[in-house]
C-alpha cells in the first residue's frame, strides 16, 4: 500500500502536475469568490482545456479547481457578505458580521485554517474509511433522502432568528419556490403562468444572488453615506493568526463538523450546502461559549460551517470514485471528465486505474496545503478591497451580481428574476424573516419532493414507509428534536439574514 | 413604523400564498395507489406558508395596537425614515434601470452610466470618484467577463449595438 502512495506522490509532484494544481486552485478560488460563478461553472469552464492533457494532469487541474472553488466561497462571504456558493451562507451570516465588527482578518484566517483542516480531515478520513462510507451511503433510499432533507431544513429553520414562525415561513416559501417549473415526475407545468422563463424552475443561484447579495446592498443603502466600505487593519501574519487556544476552546466543533461534512458529502445530492448548514445548526444548538453571538458574528459558527463545507469534498469524491455516483454538481462534472479520458468512475476503476484513484487522493492532500499557502498569501490583498470607495464598491458588487445571474443561462430574464428576488429579500430582512432557510429549502426542495414521492410509491402510498428503515426513522426523529428542542430551551439567535 | 410595515408585509404574504394555494388545488388529479401528483407537495408548502403568514399577521396587528402610542412619540424620526426610504428607492430604481439599459445600450455603455448614477444615489459627491470609477470599473468588468470569460452580454440596439461590437 505504501508503495502505491509513494508512486502516487511521485506522479502528483511532477512539475506539470504541480503547475496544473496551482492553476486549478487559483482558478477555483476566483470562481468560488465571484458570486454567480459557482465552483461547478468554474470546473466546466476549464474542462475544455483538459482534452489534450494527460489524465493525471487533467484530474489534478479539475480537482484543484473544485477544492479552490469550495474554499474561495468564503472570501467574498466574509469580506462583502456575498456567498460565492450556497454552502457559504452560514459563512456570510457569521463571517461577514465579524468583518463588520472590524475582525475581518481574524475571520479570514479562521475560515482558511478551518477550511484546510476540514479538507485534510476528509481526505484522510476518505482514505481510511472509503469502504465503510460507500457501504453506508448505499443503504440510502428515497425515504432516507427525504428524512435527511427534512432534518437539514428543520435544523436551520428551527434555529434561525428570534421567531421560529418566521424561520419556518421562510423555509416553506423556499419549498414552494422549488416547485415552480416542470414537475420532474409528471412533466406537468406548475406556477409558470405560461411563461417560458419559469419552465425550468427558479434557478437557486439567481434567487440566492437576489435574496442575499442585492438585498444586502439595498439594506446598506439605508445607512448614512460612508466614504469607504470599512477600515480593515492587517497587523501582519503572526498578529492576525488566530491563537491555538481558540481552536482548543471549540475542539468539539472542530472534530464534529468535519465528520458531519464528510458523511453528508458522501450522500449523493446532499453536498457541501447541507453539510455546512447541518454543522452550523449543530454548533448553534450545542454552543456553550457565547451562544448569543450566533447570527451576530459567532466564530464557532464560522468554524463549523467552513470545516464541514470543505470536508464534504472528501465525502463526495469517495462516492464518486468508489461507486461512480456524483455527490454534488461539481463531482457530476468530474464524471464527464472521466468519460472524456475514456474512464468510467466506479468500483472497477479502483482495480483498473489505481494510479488515478490514489493520485487523486494524494493530489487532494497537496492541493489543500497549496490552498493554505496561496489563500494565506492573498489575504492581505483581499483585505485591501475593503478600502475601495464604498459607493463604487457597492456598484461593483451589483455588477458582479448581474454577471452572476446572467451568466448561468445567458438570459436577461434571469437578471429580472434576480431583481424580483432582491426585493423579496429586502422585505424579508426588513421584517425579520431570515432568508437562509428559504435558500436552503429552494436548493433541497426538489430532492425532498422527489424522494417523498418515490418513497410513497415504493410503500404503496403508506406514510409508514417513510419511517420503516432505522436510518430514516432516526433522521426524522432528529428533525423532530431540532424543532421541539428550541421551544423547550431558549432559542439561540441565528440572525435574520 | 416597522409594525405597520409588518402588517402590510404579512397581509401581502397571506394574499399571495392564498392565491397560489388556489392555483395548486387546480393541479390536483387522480393517480395510482401510492402515487402522489404534482399538487400535494406545493399544496403542503403553500398551506403552511398561508397559516404561518396568518399567525404572523395577527401577531403584528396585536403589537400594532400596543405600540400606537409609542409611534406618535417617535414622530421626530420621520425625517430620518424619509431619508432612508429615498436612498433605497433611488438606488433600487437605479439598479432596475441598469438591468433594463443593458438590453438597450449594451453592457459597456449601461455599466458606464450605472456606476456614477448608483454612486450618486448612495450619496457619493467626490468628483474624482464619480469620474474615474466608471471608466476603471467598466474596463475591468469588460476585460474579465466579455473578453476573458466571453459571457455574451446583450449588445444593445441600433447605434448602441454598433458601439458594443467595437468591443465584443
Amino acid at each position: 500500500m505504501l508503495e502505491i502512495y509513494a508512486q502516487a506522490f511521485a506522479t502528483v509532484l511532477l512539475p506539470q502536475n504541480l503547475l496544473a494544481m496551482v492553476l486549478g486552485a487559483l482558478w477555483g478560488l476566483l470562481a468560488g469568490a465571484l458570486p454567480g460563478i459557482s465552483t461547478s461553472m468554474g470546473v466546466v469552464l476549464i474542462l475544455s482545456f483538459t482534452y489534450t492533457l494527460s489524465p493525471m494532469t487533467a484530474f489534478v487541474l479539475l480537482v484543484g479547481a473544485y477544492l479552490g472553488g469550495i474554499t474561495g466561497g468564503g472570501i467574498t462571504s466574509i469580506l462583502f457578505g456575498i456567498p460565492g456558493e450556497p454552502s457559504s451562507v452560514p459563512t456570510v451570516i457569521e463571517g461577514h458580521a465579524l468583518a463588520k465588527e472590524g475582525q475581518a482578518a481574524t475571520a479570514m484566517w479562521t475560515y482558511l485554517l478551518c477550511s484546510i483542516f476540514g479538507g485534510l480531515f476528509s481526505v484522510l478520513f476518505m482514505i481510511v474509511a472509503t469502504p465503510l462510507i460507500a457501504d453506508f451511503a448505499l443503504r440510502f433510499g428515497p425515504a432516507e433522502y427525504f428524512a435527511l432533507t427534512i432534518l437539514g431544513l428543520s435544523v436551520v429553520s428551527g434555529l434561525s432568528g428570534g421567531s421560529m414562525l418566521k424561520g419556518f415561513l421562510s423555509c416553506f416559501l423556499g419549498l414552494f419556490l422549488a416547485t415552480i417549473g416542470t414537475d420532474g415526475i409528471t412533466g406537468e407545468e406548475r406556477f409558470t403562468f405560461g411563461t417560458v422563463t419559469l419552465l425550468g424552475g427558479v434557478n437557486f443561484v439567481v434567487a440566492m444572488v437576489g435574496l442575499l447579495a442585492v438585498s444586502e446592498i439595498m439594506i446598506e443603502a439605508e445607512e448614512p453615506f460612508k466614504e469607504y466600505k470599512g477600515m480593515v487593519e492587517y497587523r501582519g501574519l503572526l498578529r492576525e493568526l488566530p491563537r491555538f487556544s481558540l481552536f482548543r476552546k471549540y475542539w468539539l466543533t472542530m472534530i464534529r463538523s468535519p465528520i458531519i461534512g464528510t458523511i453528508v458529502g458522501a450522500l449523493p445530492g446532499a453536498g457541501a450546502t447541507i453539510a455546512a448548514f447541518l454543522a452550523y445548526g449543530e454548533a448553534a444548538r450545542t454552543a456553550k461559549h457565547e451562544p448569543q453571538r450566533f447570527g451576530k458574528g459567532a466564530i464557532e459558527g464560522l468554524m463549523a460551517a467552513e470545516c464541514a463545507n470543505n470536508a464534504s469534498t472528501g465525502g463526495s469524491m469517495t462516492i464518486l470514485l468508489s461507486l461512480g455516483i456524483p455527490g454534488s454538481n461539481t463531482t457530476a462534472m468530474l464524471v464527464a471528465a472521466f468519460m472524456i479520458h475514456g474512464m468510467q468512475p466506479g468500483p472497477l476503476l479502483l482495480s483498473q486505474r489505481p494510479d488515478i484513484i490514489y493520485g487523486i487522493f494524494v493530489a487532494m492532500i497537496v492541493i489543500n496545503l497549496l490552498l493554505l499557502v496561496v489563500t494565506g498569501t492573498a489575504i492581505r490583498l483581499f483585505l485591501q478591497l475593503n478600502r475601495l470607495p464604498y459607493s463604487v464598491f457597492s456598484a461593483a458588487i451589483l455588477i458582479l451580481c448581474v454577471v452572476g445571474a446572467f451568466g448561468i443561462n445567458n438570459s436577461v430574464d434571469d437578471m429580472m428574476l434576480m431583481f424580483v428576488f432582491s426585493l423579496i429579500g429586502y422585505f424579508m430582512r426588513k421584517f425579520g424573516v431570515p432568508v437562509a432557510p428559504c435558500i436552503l429549502a429552494l436548493v433541497l426542495g426538489d430532492l425532498a419532493e422527489l424522494s417523498l414521492r418515490r418513497a410513497l410509491l415504493l410503500s404503496g402510498g403508506s406514510p409508514l414507509g417513510l419511517v420503516s428503515s432505522p436510518i430514516s426513522a432516526v433522521l426524522l426523529l432528529g428533525a423532530l428534536v431540532s424543532i421541539v428542542y428550541p421551544l423547550i430551551k431558549k432559542p439561540k439567535m441565528l440572525g435574520t439574514s | 413604523m416597522r409594525t405597520k410595515g409588518e402588517v402590510v408585509f404579512f397581509a401581502v404574504c397571506v394574499a399571495f400564498f392564498g392565491f397560489m394555494g388556489a392555483q395548486a388545488v387546480a393541479l390536483m388529479g387522480e393517480g395510482r395507489a401510492g402515487e402522489i401528483g404534482s399538487a400535494l407537495w406545493p399544496l403542503i408548502a403553500l398551506l403552511a406558508s398561508f397559516g404561518l403568514s396568518g399567525v404572523l399577521l395577527v401577531k403584528a396587528l396585536r403589537s400594532q395596537r400596543s405600540t400606537a402610542a409609542a409611534e406618535t412619540a417617535a414622530a421626530g424620526e420621520a425625517g430620518e425614515t424619509r431619508r432612508r426610504r429615498r436612498a433605497v428607492v433611488l438606488s433600487t430604481t437605479c439598479f432596475f434601470a441598469y438591468l433594463w439599459a443593458i438590453t438597450l445600450l449594451g453592457f459597456i455603455l449601461a455599466t458606464l452610466f450605472f456606476v456614477p448614477a448608483f454612486a450618486f444615489a448612495l450619496g457619493e459627491r467626490r468628483v474624482k470618484v464619480l469620474v474615474a470609477s466608471p471608466l476603471i470599473l467598466t474596463a475591468v468588468m469588460a476585460a474579465v467577463f466579455l473578453k476573458f470569460l466571453s459571457i455574451p452580454f446583450p449588445k444593445g440596439v441600433g447605434v448602441f449595438a454598433a458601439f458594443s461590437r467595437l468591443f465584443y
